[in-house]
């Protein structure tokens, strides 16, 4: 018998994050919380060790810490409220219009049934009071107007939009003579919408309504791209997000009548008479691109707005023509944003606690543990040693940008091909149905907003539910976890080590490494930055000595907002392993101005700085690796001291059962691997549920699998570089998983020490 | 091509979409047999023979609505199977009570859930 009704997820929690992921002893770091069902709570800082449950492994392992945060705290419920908005700061009521007025804005409606959403919008929501133009409850363009004794009005145009589908939309109202007209025209050119020319979009369409005479004016706020729920307040609740692009919009003090309209969508300035705003959201755009969220008035009076939740700027307007689709170069068209009813840039809850990092304090992994009424959460951070300082010969490079990316990942529950990427039934955990029922937590830059379009931005400033110690999700231990397994592994050998963030890294560059004899990656650093490749590679080329551990890095461009540390974007380009694909013209970052995409594809393949690249992927089961001539090398003789010349490396393991899993890099001359790199070791023997990937996939056919394919391997490869440097790659995700294998005894654990203790000695590799 | 209509313009494509499911079912239909359900039983994981891969290919890339999963509801100790909603905001539900001590018995229990969906039709 089905007990359907049967709750998943518990009614109580606790959740939490972090206003810096990175802090330095001598500086401070804020704890935001909010609890469900949870009146009270107990806050301690912890540091982890490790965190997967797994009992043929380690178990948890975290030493509490004395600190000022111990103690308990009233619980709280804090909302999050996503949706990306402009608001227009208007303190002087310039737009708060009583008499004639018109609004006119390009906009391309991506989900145009979805319900009532806002474009261009001075309205209160709880009064109906004010004006607006926006889609309504039956996906058609429509005028409300409002005034302050409740009286209310509102005009539409019959027909419904195309969605993707520029359109140009205006409306006005003259209380003079009572009439009101809202018309809406199809303005589509060869590239500029999901649909061509021949699909013949539509001609224009006008609706005129005699509605008497209104006074509009009200207490709202104005907004673009949704509408306000009631009066301004120290923070503008706004609701009824619109999915979509918006570009150009424009208020006159006057009413335009329908031939003026039709003008405006030809791209013909009318008479400049009464008008009170034009926004131009290609204005900020520079040679930097466009990180900003400010919005310019070109009116001259002044209105500027901000953007609220990252919208996605830089995006192609109305006007694009496919010839150019670098926006820098062509900004004119590039004057869209594009709005999503889940972006979230900040859940802006208020600081429950903070601590003052005590000096002396050891650089490790940290958390914030939150325990009550039998929930228990721990937000993770990093504590990296005094700025402009190492305590140890090894820094562990936490790659917080990869976390930042994979954040609240949802694509084992939402995706139907999910599963075949897993190659199996996605084991979940109550986390990841939390999420599926929760989408306020905000998106993964895996994900597909509301209206199928790809998330560019991921935001810290958030709970973040899978960067957490024991996070297990579908795809087997990612991330943080998995890091932990090296963490561990560092511990329980008593190496000294500090830890430094992806963040801190492209901050500082290479000061940040200089000071290290080793960097030790975690098991998954696919994300970097410019600014992290190019501090990177002059320091290998400088004498010093990478340790990578895992697979599939150093892959995606990612660009860090320049004035917001929390922020990251993405532009998923035309190859590699995607989840989605940018839309045409829409490649480049709005917060560097650089092209997106794999950084093979910028001249950067991962085999330049670290020998391997990323080879093939499958969640199933992990395979060994073969030991090949190299490996009997005398130069490389350190490397396998106490390993048998047959032994298979990492037949064992946590992670998929070896060493060599998940995601797998392959040495490749063609793509840049060092001429005189040995290549060590080779794994074997994968399943066709890893594929080859489809960067190197020419042309289509069949036999790609591990099975049938050479290329779906993991090498291990050794290099030395200039200076006394040098570089050791085992190129797979799940090699941290097989160290503690047999007591921390065995051979991936072995090599894994050899290396570290040559790499450690002030004596330069040769 | 009226914008008024754009609403009601059907996915036609749905129409071929029904004819293949229907194909692609009938042949895997022929494909289960005893072995196969044994195969899998041994282990989920991991490559198989080419009938049970081809099984495993279709079942895997079905729609999210109303597809099974495997959540955890105690870390390494029990497991349970439920129902995806398939549409954010919406909830999972327990198929049944059924719970299972290890990964892989609740991976061949899913398996043989959509086994019987696939001998209905």
């Amino acid at each position: 018998m089905a007990d359907t009704k049967e709750s998943i997820i518990p009614a109580k929690r606790i959740d939490g994050y972090t206003d810096r992921i990175s802090v330095a002893p001598g500086e401070r770091i804020r704890f935001m919380v909010s609890c469900q069902g949870v009146a009270r709570y107990r806050a301690d800082i912890v540091r982890l060790i490790h965190g997967d449950l797994n009992p043929a492994g380690p178990g948890f392992k975290e030493a509490e810490i004395a600190s000022t945060v111990s103690g308990e705290y009233p619980g709280r419920n804090q909302p999050v409220r996503p949706g990306s908005h402009i608001e227009i700061d208007d303190a002087r009521a310039m737009l708060n219009l009583s008499g004639a007025f018109s609004l006119h804005a390009f906009i391309m409606p991506t989900t145009p049934q979805a319900g009532r959403q806002g474009i261009v919008t001075r309205w209160r929501r709880d009064r109906a009071a004010g004006y607006a133009l926006v889609l309504d409850e039956s996906g058609r363009l429509a005028l409300w107007l409002g005034d302050a004794s409740g009286k209310s009005e509102k005009v539409a145009v019959e027909g419904g939009f195309i969605p993707w589908t520029w359109y140009s939309v205006g409306a006005s109202y003259d209380p003079q003579t009572g009439i009101a007209i809202v018309a809406r025209q199809a303005v589509v050119n060869s590239a500029n919408s999901l649909i061509g020319r021949v699909a013949a979009p539509g001609q224009s369409a006008v609706a005129q309504k005699p509605l008497g005479r209104l006074e509009v004016s009200a207490d709202a706020p104005f907004v673009i791209a949704g509408y306000a729920a009631g009066g301004p307040g120290a923070r503008t609740v706004v609701e009824a997000h619109f999915n979509g692009k918006i570009e150009a919009p424009r208020v006159y003090s006057r009413a335009l009548d329908a031939s003026e309209f039709e003008a405006l969508a030809r791209g013909v300035e009318p008479d400049p008479r009464g008008l009170a705003a034009r926004w131009d959201f290609a204005a900020e755009i520079g040679a930097n691109g466009v990180p900003t969220d400010v919005i310019s008035d070109r009116s001259g009076n002044g209105l500027n707005g901000r953007c609220v939740n990252m919208p996605a700027r830089a995006m192609t307007g109305h006007g694009w023509t496919a010839r150019e689709e670098n926006y820098v170069h062509a900004p004119a068209q590039y004057g869209a944003i594009h709005f999503h009813d889940d972006d979230l840039e900040d859940a802006g809850w208020d600081a429950d606690f903070e601590w003052a990092v005590p000096a002396g304090t050891k650089s490790d992994v940290y958390a914030v543990r939150l325990r009550g009424e039998g929930v228990e959460r721990r937000v993770p951070f990093f504590i990296r040693p005094p700025r402009g300082t190492a305590s140890a010969r090894v820094a562990f490079l936490a790659p917080t940008a990869s976390y930042m990316a994979y954040a609240n990942f949802r694509i084992s529950v939402e995706a139907d091909v999910g599963q075949a990427i897993l190659g199996q039934t996605p084991v979940l955990n109550p986390d990841d149905l939390y999420l599926a029922e929760h989408p306020e937590y905000g998106l993964s830059l895996y994900d597909l907003h509301s209206d199928m379009s790809g998330v560019c931005y991921s935001s810290r400033l958030r709970p973040i539910l899978n960067m957490a110690p024991s996070f297990l999700g579908a795809n087997g231990l990612w991330g943080l976890p998995a890091d932990l397994d090296l963490v561990d592994w560092l511990n329980a050998r008593g190496y000294q080590y500090d830890v430094v963030t992806d963040e801190d890294l492209h901050r500082e560059g290479l000061a940040l490494l200089r000071p290290y004899k080793v960097i030790v990656t975690g098991t998954h650093p696919e994300y970097w930055s410019g600014a992290m490749l190019d501090a990177m590679e002059e320091y290998l080329a400088t004498g010093g000595r990478l340790m990578y551990l895992g697979g599939n890095g150093f892959y995606w461009v990612t660009t860090y907002h320049p004035e917001k540390p929390h922020l990251i974007e993405v532009r998923r380009g035309e190859s590699g392993s995607r989840a989605w694909q940018a839309r045409p013209g829409e490649y480049y970052h709005s917060t560097t101005g650089e092209r997106g995409g794999l950084w093979r594809n910028r001249g950067r393949a991962p085999q330049k700085l670290v020998g391997v690249g990323f080879s093939a992927q499958g969640f199933d089961e992990s395979s060994y690796y073969r030991r090949m001539s190299d490996s009997f090398d005398e130069r490389v003789r350190f490397i396998f001291e106490g390993v048998g010349r047959d032994e298979l490396v990492g037949n064992f393991g946590l992670v998929g059962g070896g060493a060599a899993g998940s995601e797998i890099d392959r040495y490749d001359l063609t793509l840049g691997t060092p001429p005189g790199a040995m290549l060590l070791a080779a794994s074997e023997g994968h399943s066709d549920n890893y594929p080859h990937v489809v960067e190197e996939i020419m042309f289509m056919y069949p036999g790609v699998g591990g099975t049938q394919d050479p290329a779906v391997r993991a090498d291990m490869v050794y290099f030395t570089t200039p200076g006394g440097g040098a570089v050791f790659s085992t190129g797979s995700i799940s090699w941290c998983g097989s160290l503690s294998h047999n007591n921390y005894e065995n051979n991936v654990s072995r090599i894994t020490a050899n290396v570290l203790e040559r790499f450690m000695s002030d004596q330069p590799m040769k | 091509m009226a914008e008024s209509q754009s609403a009601s313009h059907a996915d036609k494509s749905l129409e071929v979409l029904a004819h293949w499911n229907g194909r692609m079912r009938e042949k895997l239909r022929h494909l289960v047999t005893d072995e196969l359900i044994a195969e899998h039983a041994r282990d989920p994981l991991g490559q198989h023979s080419d009938a049970l891969e081809r099984v495993l290919n279709y079942l895997r890339r079905a729609p999210q609505p109303g597809k099974y999963a495997v959540l955890c509801t105690d870390p390494y100790r029990e497991y349970r199977i439920v129902v995806l909603a398939g549409a954010r905001g919406q909830s999972a539900r327990f198929l049944d009570e059924r719970r299972f001590s290890t990964e892989k018995e609740a991976l061949h229990a899913v398996f043989l859930e959509r086994l019987k969906e696939l001998r209905r039709g």
